[in-house]
């Protein structure tokens, strides 16, 4: 009787509720669940110069702009042959239908002029064309002819957060170790780059072989394992005057694999003392401190971005895996499960993924994971894909792949965090090593 | 444990009566229909049958009188008989909206598909069950049905995306309005035909921009109209009013241009816009399923951070007559998840595909705009996440 009770009861409720639901009140109400992941067309005009000093520079300019929009697979430029009308006048109103005829979303507008002794000003617009409104508000931005292109990566930047809502990572650049000579005599040496390739300047000469260079933080330095001494070292160098010096000499040792801590001034490196490999961390002033004290080979410290714990690797449970600890040490927590050999980590620095190499079944991946292990992705697979590096932004990860075979020759790819638009990084020769920048200021 | 006990008892208790119950009842049923037949062998003796038999051959009735009043129950028995095989031919007779009959049980998916006549069969679809007749009228109508016409309605009605007959009605009535939304009326009718058939660019506007305009010079839109074009009987006709077009976007030229004088700023799609009113029929799933997947087209989630995938839009919308958004009023009215920065982008991108899509008009029901006057889009870009 109570049962039958309840059921009534709830015959009742559900009669109740299903009334309202039958009838139609308010607006209509639809809900779209899926919809469609596509390159958003995008319409840059040739910047318009407003001296004749700009006129290379414009059209320059916005090349760049267009290149590095087009560059993340996120946008695709519509070609110029096809605009209805151009942009000759920064300050005329734009012609929304001109260029929604043409299916462009996104309108970049800009002028560029050059005063005496070579300033550069440059001014955009980014419009949304079909809401027939600017996104966001003008912006003018000043440097010199030299450095025309970090002012075209500023202004993509900005293109970029506006309409995809995170950071961008254009205004940025790469150190690498550029390779050159036979396989069984390479010489190494550190170089610089912008994201993008263009700018290369070296760091080093090819007297000693180079490995694994970082950037500080504030990309103000870098810092790398060298052979300068017979044995490997670290080293950091400062960008700008390329002034060097050697970080922890303890004789009979060997030191490799440094990266920097958030706030720049804290190292953490691996330290190879009588066989066994461990975890240090030399802070400015002080001697090192261990770590980890396993009898297993520990190496590949990242930080998090806020600091507070490391991921490293390591083959303590007999396999190469990840492991995650606090900044000051203790027991590690092992993240890596899968099937196959994890190694270096990096802490994305949006601290929501960890970037890894994944060896397994002769093949290489460059994956991701989430700080807790789960979630794991592979992002790419070949016959050697190592190293990967971070985008300021963590939309984008830099690494190194090698070809198979005797021309096989290392090379620097970038891919997705999504596993989309792989594509090759162009460089002078054969490079290795990357590690990004933060975004330069 | 006795609790468990007891309930299982009383289960079983159950069971076991409303099968013995069942058991009752579906024999009686089963006895009932054959009863007449009893009744009539019983009712035939031998001796009966052979006088009547023999009488038979003096068919004016001149019979003993004796003998015709025990045969008086036999004339009822025929009378009986051939009243349940009357309603076996009556089925068979009307046998051609029987087929109609049949079609109807799988007219429950053709509301969606929203086409006029399928309603039609649904209202016609409560007259055949009535027929008394028990199981031999059913057997007969099934018979029928299957012979007649064997599978080519339920497959018009499997169709899934029900979409396409509102569109050529939505771009007519756009040419017009945009019309009206400026002055000079024949300039105007000729801009509004190229932005419409700009619209269809959009979609394909990488190999359109690359492909046909080397080919067509600045006229890239005419070559690409053919999308629209494949539909011949309605378009011709539509245009041949275009003369009675052009009275209608003077008119309402001049009515604009009377509002915009009397109040400053006002959009002509929302001048135009008439007061809706509801009560008219709902829209049916099927409907609702085409406005969505026209709004989902345009919904490009692949320029969006993670961050801004996290966050549910819901866009509220102020529809025109025409199925076109007035975009002015397109706005958010609740997000979820995400910062500020991330619900903004996530609107920005809701927007977009409602402006995109919608300035070739949704397809919607006209005589329904009571009920799509006002629209609420929710944007959930969960399946979309990075995964």
């Amino acid at each position: 009787m109570k049962r039958l009770t309840q059921l009534m009861a709830g015959l009742a409720l559900a009669l109740g509720l299903s009334g309202p639901l039958l009838a139609q009140d308010g607006p209509l109400r639809i809900e779209i669940t899926e919809g469609v992941i596509e390159p958003l067309p995008f319409a840059v005009p040739t910047f318009s110069a407003e001296n004749a000093a700009a006129q290379e520079l414009a059209a320059q300019l916005a090349q760049v702009v267009a290149d590095d929009l087009s560059g993340t697979g996120l946008f695709r430029q519509i070609p110029r042959d096809a605009f209805i009308s151009g942009v000759s006048d920064f300050n005329a109103p734009v012609q929304y239908a001109d260029w929604k005829a043409i299916n462009a979303q996104a309108l970049v507008t800009g002028a560029v002029s050059v005063a005496e002794g070579g300033r550069v000003t440059v001014k955009f617009r980014l419009f949304d064309v079909f809401s027939e409104a600017p996104l966001g508000e003008g912006l003018q931005l000043g440097g010199t002819t030299t450095s025309w292109r970090r002012i075209a990566h500023k202004v993509a930047d900005q293109v970029y957060s506006r309409i995809t809502g995170e950071g961008g990572y254009f205004d940025s650049r790469v150190v690498f170790v550029s390779e050159t000579g036979p396989k069984n005599a390479r010489q190494k040496r550190l170089a610089v780059m912008d994201y993008d390739g263009a700018n290369v300047q070296y760091l080093t000469d090819s007297a000693s072989i180079v490995l694994a260079p970082r950037f500080s933080p504030n990309g103000s330095r870098v810092i790398y394992t060298s052979y300068e001494t017979g044995f490997p070292k670290v080293y950091m160098m400062d960008v700008g005057t390329v002034q060097r010096r050697i970080l922890e000499d303890q004789p009979g040792t060997m030191a490799f694999a440094p990266r920097f801590a958030p706030d720049g001034n804290t190292v953490v490196f691996s330290l190879e003392k009588g066989g066994n490999t461990d975890i240090y961390r030399l802070t400015p002033g002080g001697a090192a401190t261990q770590l980890t004290n396993s009898p297993a080979i520990e190496t590949a410290p990242s930080y998090a971005p806020d600091g507070s714990k490391i991921v490293f690797e390591s083959d303590r449970s007999g396999n190469q895996q990840l492991y995650v600890m606090g900044a000051n040490g203790g027991e590690p927590t092992r993240i890596s499960f899968g099937e196959g050999r994890y190694g270096t980590p990096v802490w994305s620095p949006r601290g929501d993924y960890i970037a890894f190499t994944k060896q397994h079944q002769g093949r290489f991946h460059i994956g991701v994971m989430r700080t807790d292990g789960s979630e794991e992705r592979l992002l790419t697979a070949s016959f050697l894909d190592e190293g990967p590096t971070w985008s300021p932004n963590g939309r984008v990860i830099m690494f190194t792949r090698v070809g198979s075979g005797a021309q096989g020759e290392p090379a620097l790819y970038s891919v997705d965090l999504t596993g989309r638009n792989l594509k090759r990084i162009p460089t002078p020769g054969p490079a290795s090593d990357p590690a990004w920048s933060p975004l330069l200021p | 444990m006795p609790g468990n006990l007891d309930t299982g008892t009383i289960v079983s208790g159950v069971g076991h009566i409303g099968l013995i119950g069942w058991v009752m009842i579906g024999g009686w049923l089963d006895w009932s229909t054959p009863e007449p037949v009893v009744t009539n062998v019983s009712m035939i003796s031998g001796e009966e049958y052979a006088a009547l038999v023999a009488n038979a051959p003096t068919p004016d009735g001149v019979l003993n009188p004796g003998e015709q009043t025990p045969d008086a129950p036999d004339v009822p028995e025929q009378a009986e008989t051939p009243e349940p095989t009357a309603p076996e031919t009556p089925p068979e007779q009307p046998a051609p909206p029987a087929p109609v009959e049949q079609a109807q049980p799988e007219t429950p998916p053709e509301p969606d598909t929203s086409p006029a006549p399928e309603p039609e069969v649904a209202q016609e679809t409560p007259p055949p069950p009535p027929t008394p007749a028990t199981d031999e009228p059913r057997g007969a109508a099934l018979v029928l049905d299957t012979s007649k016409r064997p599978k080519e309605r339920p497959a018009n009605r499997v169709a899934p995306t029900p979409v396409a007959p509102p569109e050529p009605d939505a771009t007519v009535d756009t040419e017009a309005t945009e019309a009206a939304e400026a002055l000079p009326a024949e300039e105007q009718v000729t801009e509004a035909e190229e932005q419409e058939q700009a619209a269809p660019e959009a979609a394909a506007s990488e190999i359109v921009t690359e492909a046909e305009e080397e080919e067509t010079g600045g006229e890239v839109v005419a070559a690409l109209a053919p999308t629209g074009s494949p539909r011949p009987p309605k378009r011709p006709a539509r245009r041949a009013t275009s003369a009675e077009v052009t009275d209608a976007a003077a008119e309402a030229a001049a009515q604009s241009a009377s509002d915009s004088s009397n109040s400053g700023t006002s959009s002509s799609d929302s001048a135009s816009r008439p007061t809706p009113s509801r009560g008219g029929p709902p829209m049916t799933a099927g409907e609702k399923d085409a406005l969505r997947v026209s709004v989902q087209q345009c919904w490009n989630v692949g320029s969006l951070s993670s961050d801004a995938l996290r966050v549910t839009v819901t866009v509220a919308v102020s529809m025109n007559e025409n199925g076109k958004p007035d975009n002015a009023s397109i706005r958010m009215v609740g997000s979820e998840g995400g910062a500020d920065g991330a619900v903004k982008q996530a609107f920005e991108a809701a927007r977009r595909a409602i402006i995109r899509c919608g300035a070739r008009g949704f397809p919607l029901p006209a005589e329904k705009y009571g009920e799509w006057a006002e629209i609420e889009m929710v944007f959930n870009p969960e399946k979309m996440r990075i995964k």
